[in-house]
């Protein structure tokens, strides 16, 4: 049975149909990527799924219950992390996550959790002291004390620095291997790639794409690039020769071969045959954001973002 | 331990380290009659123009209804917008624990603190100036349960709606010093015109500082001061609970 069941969910707000006939379901022990540009609508998803918006049309079950129904029942097994979520500036790490642990029947023991999260020497910080690293770790902490079968974690490592990201999804990956079902909502296409077991692309409240990171990929089947310069003459018909390549330009010094995925081998035994060696040699990876473009025709990651 | 008993106490743990929020919900009535007694010559002689009561024993009365508004129309409101703001009434939609609790531990930890200001303020006036214990004890509690009840829901009102601590603090402030003039804190209501008296009588800072007032003198109060407080702490109560926005 599936942990997360959305079936036909569809959301509007004066007119504007934010989430539009949306189906996934997410499975018991998997880390589920919703991955797409903001404005996507994966934040309106996520909150019907934890029963904060009431969903114009369409059916949700967590663990089998209706968010919007069986409201403990949900409540008490799936923990949220909600998306620009604080807690007051003078209020301490342990008291919070404490104060959040009275809520459930069986928590988590906070001390223990607090460790784990990496927290242990913070317990007695006010939370406006804490970096921004370590506010999202209470938020975290916060989503797990309940001790939940599944959490929704909405844009973990917005804000975060590359080092605190980087911990941050060790962290989940943890999660997973404790057993916790992952609900992990992101516009970042590398966060996707290395986490999500599988993933749900989303793009202007449509699900567009459902499938492991690695089979998205190869689903919209882009060629291979590699790009490589050298000193040595080669002829274009050398490489437009071999049955692996598809293409051969040149920009500038760099010569770019396009090809199916053996072309790398093709093209470097070629080199070798030759006695040739490249200054420079680069493969272009095919990413989610390659396939995301494929699928839509635009970019996932807006260039503000990435700055 | 239930989720209201801790959400009180970390509440009140978080009051105390806000020295501003000490200062003006627990100190500020005392420290206004000790003002009075010390700044004003004859604050403790009974005065002909004050109806025979000393300056302190009119603004015994009026430091209570002072501390009562600073809590229920700057405290409450900013606490409530804050929490709307930080995002922390809709975190704890998806606990199993609906955040009207928070809403409740709040009330439970005000009333407690400003009810503490009160008897700090009763003594001050007893110990230092000779202000008698309000000789109706039981009217006297009567009136500050009812007095409390109007002006919280006033500023539970407020923080019903308002998106930021700071639009609380805006949105209270806007009737909070209209409501301490008519509460007598900046002149006394007994050397006010008829007109304004009459004014002061249905705002509820007002009426609580009339049915206080009685009371302490050992009168029953009037009983339309305390239906204004019953009326302004049901209507406004009532629409605070319709009104609420939980995110």
């Amino acid at each position: 049975m599936p942990v997360i069941e959305v079936d036909g969910l569809t959301k509007s707000y004066d007119d504007k149909t934010v989430v539009d006939d949306m189906s996934f379901s997410v499975e018991e022990g998997e880390i589920f990527a919703i991955l797409g540009p903001n404005g996507a609508g994966k934040t309106t998803t996520v909150e019907s799924i934890a029963g904060l918006r009431t969903p114009d049309s369409g059916r949700i079950e967590v663990f089998g219950f209706d968010p919007l129904v069986d409201r403990a029942e949900v409540r008490s097994r799936l923990g949220v992390q909600l998306q620009e979520s604080r807690f007051q500036d003078r209020v301490k790490v342990r008291e919070v996550v404490e104060t959040f642990a009275s809520f459930y029947r069986e928590p988590l023991d906070v001390a223990t959790l607090l460790e784990r999260l990496g927290l242990g020497d913070k317990a007695d910080t006010r939370y406006s002291r804490l970096s921004g690293g370590q506010q999202q770790r209470v938020s975290i902490a916060v989503a797990l004390v309940g001790r939940p079968q599944a959490v929704i974690l909405d844009e973990l490592t917005t804000g975060l620095d590359p080092q605190a990201r980087r911990e941050s999804w060790g962290l989940v990956e943890e999660l997973r291997d404790s057993g916790v079902t992952v609900v992990l909502v992101t516009h970042f296409m590398e966060e996707a790639e290395r986490l999500a077991d599988r993933l749900a692309l989303i793009d202007e409240g449509r699900l567009v794409a459902l499938d492991t990171p690695r089979g998205l990929v190869d689903s919209i089947g882009l060629e291979q690039r590699l790009r490589f310069t050298t000193t040595a003459t080669i002829e274009d018909t050398w490489l437009t020769a071999l049955s692996d390549v598809s293409g051969v330009t040149r920009s500038g010094d760099e010569i770019v071969v396009a090809g199916n995925e053996r072309m790398l081998f093709s093209v470097v035994s070629l080199l070798a045959d030759h006695e040739i060696a490249p200054d420079w040699l680069q493969v272009d990876q095919t990413t989610l954001d390659d396939a995301f473009v494929a699928i839509t025709g635009r970019q996932l990651e807006s260039a503000e973002e990435i700055s | 331990m239930t989720a209201i008993v801790a959400l009180a106490r970390t509440q009140s743990k978080v009051f105390l380290r806000e020295p501003l929020a000490v200062f003006f919900g627990l100190v500020f009535p005392a420290l206004i009659l000790v003002v009075i007694g010390l700044v004003f010559p004859g604050a403790t002689e009974p005065n002909a123009d004050l109806g025979g009561r000393s300056l302190v024993e009119i603004y015994a009365p009026v430091s209570i209804v002072l501390g009562l508004a600073t809590v229920a129309l700057s405290l409450l409101p900013t606490t409530l917008g804050g929490d709307r703001e930080k995002g922390i009434l809709r975190r704890l939609s998806t606990t199993p624990v609906h955040p009207r609790t928070l809403v409740a531990a709040h009330l439970v930890v005000q009333l407690v603190v400003v009810s503490l200001a009160t008897v700090a303020a009763i003594l001050i006036g007893m110990l230092a100036f000779g202000v008698p214990f309000p000789e109706s004890p039981g009217w006297f509690l009567v009136s500050y349960t009812l007095g409390a009840v109007a002006l919280l829901s006033v500023g539970l009102l407020i923080g019903a709606v308002v998106p930021t601590a700071a639009s609380g603090q805006a949105v209270g402030m806007l009737l909070y010093l209209p409501l301490l003039f008519f509460a007598g804190v900046y002149i006394p209501l007994q050397v006010m015109p008829e007109s304004v008296r009459t004014v002061s009588s249905y705002t509820p800072s007002g009426a609580a500082v009339q049915a206080l007032s009685a009371s302490w003198a050992g009168e029953v109060p009037q009983t339309s001061s305390l239906l204004v407080l019953a009326a302004y702490g049901l209507v406004f109560g009532l629409l605070a609970i319709w009104a609420f926005r939980w995110d």
